[in-house]
């Protein structure tokens, strides 16, 4: 059980996703980095997809009333634990009764996942139990978390061996990698120029349905198109010429040209970007972002 | 980023098959023209264990694929061959209230002015025809539907409203469509209608799917 004192800036129960609903206009969501929220999962015994918490930027005061099993995975963010004991990231925390976990702001990075033993007890929506706020369902009541939220965990799983997890290789300043969008041939030299030759910024407007970034116009002869399905990582140019790249909350279809798409092994980089953030773009071919698809595999270990 | 380079990604498709084009190494945009709903019924019933998703759109479907999986021969011999028109069973008709014009469509003595007619005749000519559902989209179960009479198209508002009721009838472009949920929105609303499109408890959430036929009826 999780008691919310204090909420984060955007807290949010998340699974591995509802993929297959495209043609109902609701995406797959879940975790942004659902490789993470796996591992966390596993160092507290649970299947890869169980729910837990998604905690973006500054993260939720939160006590457990019973005591608890939780593991922390992706960007790290200044906490304490009450009794000043210190709070590791990728292994598993034991919690005593009545304990809290206090999340302060990301150190860097964005977003972190918190794992608890049982796993969130959430009904599930559409096959899955990750909230889904565009449209206000799923999660928990289909929202953020609030302060005086109280969370049921699932029963626990059966025995659990004491496991450290290793993130995949952090490439954090490399640029994002995309392969040519199905309206590249839309851009004249100078779009494409601008966009591979420009340094964009994450701007304050972005969350989970797209990234707004800001730098050099990208200019393209037309600004509309009849609705095509997309994903996260599209890249967008509207009319203004400065790029959108879709997440993970984005519609399935849109109206813009799509000049690129970020490979599926760079979406993980995308969770962790934060407004502000400087964004540069480069090319891959299909074939080497095929071979890239098992990046972002998190090694689990026995503890010594 | 030399003229090589780009002329290398720009052209980097171009061995695939001209009506297919990829978003990125998981996303496969397929340009299916009338045979949209067809291809998509044909995709559907292949079930493909590489395929995570299928959304059909204006004209095209998009293929998602299963992360770290790819086109398989049989599917890409699934596109390349044709599609029997006729398979695709007539989908079910939807007789849905509206209630137009006043402050449920505030939009309609504009629209009905551009279209040089009165605002009756406007709401009869919405309401004399009979629609299909060509792809849900952009909200949860929000149905953009085909055979808005051309005298009624009309482009979406230069400044999208911030906030627009769920079950507002819209028109945007050569589509007409009902809101789903409240948010902001685009376009130009006519009426509004009661019935709840999309309900994340329901066995099938969405009211309506891909091929369903609809009919208003004004209230």
């Amino acid at each position: 059980m999780i008691e919310v004192l204090r909420a984060g800036q955007c807290d949010l129960a998340m699974d591995q996703g509802r993929p297959g609903w495209g043609a109902f206009g609701v995406p797959a969501g879940g975790a942004a980095d659902p490789f993470a929220l796996a591992a966390a999962n596993r160092l507290v015994g649970n299947d890869e997809a169980a729910a837990g918490l998604e905690i973006a930027l500054k993260g939720p005061g939160l006590r457990f009333p019973l005591g608890g099993i939780v593991a922390l995975t992706g960007a790290r963010f200044a906490a304490t634990r009450s009794g000043g004991a210190a709070v590791g990231w990728n292994e598993p925390l034991f919690l005593a009764a009545g304990e809290t976990l206090n999340l302060e702001r990301a150190e860097a990075g964005c977003r972190c996942w918190l794992a608890v033993r049982g796993g969130l007890a959430l009904p599930r929506l559409m096959g899955s139990r990750s909230t889904f706020l565009p449209a206000a369902f799923g999660g928990y009541q289909g929202r953020v978390l609030r302060a005086g939220d109280v969370l049921a965990s699932g029963a626990s799983p059966g025995g659990m061996r004491l496991l450290r997890a290793r993130p995949p290789s952090s490439e954090r300043d490399m640029p994002l990698r995309v392969v040519a969008g199905p309206q590249a041939r839309q851009f004249d030299a100078a779009g494409l120029l601008a966009f591979f030759a420009g340094n964009y910024r994450v701007g304050a407007a972005s969350d989970r349905r797209g990234l707004r970034l800001s730098g050099p116009a990208v200019t393209h002869a037309r600004a509309e198109l009849p609705s095509q399905g997309v994903l996260p990582g599209a890249v967008q140019v509207p009319p203004d010429g400065q790029p959108i790249i879709l997440g993970w909350d984005g519609p399935v279809t849109g109206g813009y040209p799509v000049i690129a798409g970020v490979i599926a092994a760079d979406m993980l980089k995308l969770a962790q970007l934060r407004p502000g953030d400087a964004v540069r773009f480069s090319t891959i071919d299909l074939e080497r972002a095929r071979s890239l698809a098992a990046a972002g595999q998190w090694e689990i270990e026995e503890r010594a | 980023m030399g003229p090589y380079i780009m002329e290398k990604f720009r052209s980097g498709q171009s061995h695939i098959r001209p009506a297919w084009r990829w978003i990125s190494e998981r996303g496969l945009l397929v340009m299916t023209g009338d045979e949209t709903l067809a291809r998509y019924e044909a995709l559907l019933t292949l079930n493909r264990p590489e395929v995570e998703d299928i959304i059909p759109a204006d004209g095209s479907l998009f293929v998602v694929f299963r992360r770290g999986e790819t086109i398989s021969a049989d599917l890409r011999a699934a596109l390349a061959g044709s599609v029997e028109r006729m398979s695709v069973v007539t989908g079910a008709l939807h007789e849905i209230a509206v209630e137009y014009g006043g402050a449920a469509g505030p939009d309609l003595p504009a629209l009905a002015e551009q279209a040089c007619m009165d605002e009756a005749t406007y709401v009869n000519s919405h309401a004399a025809v009979e629609y299909v559902v060509a792809f849900l989209g952009f909200q949860p179960g929000f149905p953009y539907l085909r055979g808005l009479p051309r005298a009624l198209h009309a482009p979406r508002r230069a400044s999208p409203r911030l906030r627009v009721a769920a079950g507002s009838v819209a028109i945007g472009g050569a589509f007409t469509g009902i809101y789903s949920a409240s948010g902001p929105g685009g376009w130009q609303i006519i009426g509004h209608a009661a019935a709840v499109m999309f309900d994340p408890q329901r066995d099938v959430p969405a009211l309506l799917m891909a091929g369903d036929r609809v009919r208003f009826v004004p209230r």
